[in-house]
């Protein structure tokens, strides 16, 4: 099973090209808006470097975050222009389970962050178990003292993976048990694995059903309806 | 030899348009409009359009395809607007047009949308060609281009603050009439008299020019005015006399640039096109003066594939591709 893997839910964007349990190419950028101009030069080099023609792969594989939302809609529209252009499934991976996944080891619960701005972050907690990580709550999105929060209510150690640099410097002070970890973002060499070990299994989305996994209305939805309950905008009759 | 079979995508607003042209025939034309998911805000949000394109930018593209009978190996290339637009939205569909392009081993040609626009009306018109005048008004622009030839394009005037589409958004909403403002403008001064009120024609002293907001100012102290004297006049006539002024301004700077060319044709695009008085003004302009106005179909006055296409075939011709190392540009400037 050839399969090519796109991830670019956070700052850094990559792309992967592997079969079965080998990854055979692998490119990477940090770069808050360069998603764009990296992925498919990225893509070419990675089936130069392999030999392969697009024809060859058999299924695709995108992180469908949740991350900042520019760059989460570049990967998967481009995933899903390849996915439909050859007909092959699409499997979609979440950035957090990517996250935890790379971390896996030892037994604290692994909480993993990407930063979300406006001074939150899309967290869930995970479990290391033989072979990957199993989910042990809700994802969710929260502000970064409510993160503290949950990560000092949490009864066992824990570590936090991510982009915790983007939380604030030495948030995890005072947090008891609480270790910080790698990896900082997501990247399409774990995509690659999760995707191999889901097709395995059979686990195959339609294309129709990959959307991304924003986890927070659009800002200005929000503000709007702040706006509304402050009558900030009279007139607006329309509805 | 058979004419190149091109497949066009355009995301930079509001609308996603896919379509695919062989030649200049417009094999498919297909479009998603998010008019209503826009119409409780009064305007465009980018964020609500750039996710409103990724969930349609996929069916739409097997739809343009599946009507036009074309299987994807059968393109010769894919067109797609590179801007300027709304950053997000652009991306979606460069994203999208941009990946499916090196999947297939075709290339890939990014297109300004504004050169989209002053192809439009080759798809309706096959003797349109330069040199030529063109008026491009919609929500997002306001310009008039003078096209020496194909590729050569000279932007004779702009606006100087708000798009056409944009005065009429914003007095529709000032007057509570809905969203979009221009169609609803255009439907309630449908039986008024457009001289009922004399509103500015703006901007006199610059003849290719466009300014709105002075009208918008005199509109609104106009009826606050009448409201205080309780003497305002029935809504279709504010209505036929706020689009005469626009429509008015429109026309005559269209016309000044024809002038100054000596162009014998001219031709327009954007959604502010599809008013009907200002097609109707439009046309008796240029009949009295003998040149030949050449308007797309209100479809394709709006933003959509088929002109991105249409457009993507002249650089086709070309052998001008774009790297798969591009981005979209926001601020692409056309003539530059
Ligand atoms: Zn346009």
């Amino acid at each position: 099973m050839k399969i090519l893997a796109i991830d670019t839910a956070t700052p850094a964007s990559s792309v992967a090209v592997g079969e079965g349990d080998n990854l055979l190419a692998m490119n990477l950028r940090v770069d808050r808006t360069g998603h764009l101009s990296f992925l498919t030069p990225a893509i070419d080099m990675c089936f130069d470097q392999v030999g392969w023609t697009p024809r060859d792969i058999d299924a695709v594989a995108v992180d469908v975050g949740p991350g900042p939302y520019t760059g989460l809609r570049i990967g998967i529209a481009a995933a899903q222009a390849v996915a439909a252009s050859l007909g092959v499934p699409i499997i979609p991976v979440g950035s957090l389970t990517a996250l935890a996944w790379r971390a896996a080891t030892g037994r604290r619960r692994i909480w993993p962050v990407v930063d979300m701005r406006r001074n939150q972050v899309a967290t869930q907690a995970f479990m290391p178990v033989p072979g990957g990580v199993v989910t042990d709550g809700p994802a969710q999105v929260v502000s970064v003292s409510e993160f503290q929060a949950l990560l000092s209510s949490d009864g066992i150690e824990t570590l936090v993976v991510g982009d915790v640099a983007a939380v604030g410097d030495g948030f995890l002070r005072g947090v008891q048990r609480a270790k910080q970890g790698r990896p900082r973002y997501p990247t399409a060499d774990v995509i690659l694995e999760i995707a191999n070990l889901r097709v395995q299994s059979g686990e195959y989305s339609s294309v129709d059903e990959v959307r991304p996994r924003y986890m927070r209305e659009p800002d200005a939805v929000i503000r709007w309806a702040e706006f509304r309950e402050e009558g900030i905008w009279p007139g607006s009759e329309t509805q | 030899m058979s004419e190149p079979l091109i497949l066009g995508i355009e995301t930079s607003c509001d609308e996603t348009g896919v379509a695919v042209l062989s030649g200049n025939e417009v094999l498919s034309c297909v479009l998603a409009t998010q008019v209503d998911e826009h119409a409780r805000f009064g305007g465009i949000l980018p964020e609500i359009a750039a996710r409103a394109h990724v969930e349609a930018i996929r069916p739409l593209v097997h739809q343009a395809l599946n009507q036009a009978a074309i299987h994807h190996d059968e393109l010769d290339a894919v067109a797609v607007t590179r801007g300027p637009g709304l950053v997000g939205a652009l991306a979606v569909g460069y994203a999208y047009g941009k990946t499916m392009a090196w999947t297939l081993g075709k290339p890939l040609i990014g297109v300004d949308h504004m050169e989209g626009h002053l192809f439009a009306p080759l798809l309706d018109h096959s003797d349109y060609e330069p040199p030529a005048v063109v008026v491009l008004v919609s929500g997002g622009h306001s310009m008039i281009v003078h096209m020496r030839a194909w590729g050569e394009y000279h932007v004779m005037g702009q606006t100087l603050d708000d798009a056409a589409g944009e005065a009429f958004d914003k007095l529709a909403r000032f007057m509570g009439l809905g969203y979009p403002g221009g169609p609803a403008i255009d439907l309630y001064a449908t039986g008024g008299d457009p001289d009922a009120i004399s509103f500015p024609r703006p901007m006199q002293g610059r003849p290719y020019d466009f300014s709105f907001s002075g009208l918008k100012t005199s509109v609104v102290t106009f009826l606050e005015k009448a409201k205080t004297a309780n003497s305002v006049p029935p809504l279709e006539d504010v209505c036929a006399s706020i689009q005469e002024a626009i429509v008015d301004s429109i026309v005559s700077k269209t016309f000044n640039a024809v002038e100054a060319t000596g162009v014998e044709i001219v031709a327009g695009g954007g959604g502010v096109l599809a008013n009907r008085r200002l097609r109707q003004k439009l046309q008796e302009e240029a009949d009295r003066r003998g040149v030949n106005l050449l308007l797309p179909s209100p479809q394709l006055c709006t933003d959509n594939g088929a002109m991105i296409a249409a457009a993507g075939r002249y650089h086709y011709d070309r052998g001008v591709f774009t790297p798969w190392g591009s981005d979209v540009d926001p601020n692409l400037k056309i003539g530059q």
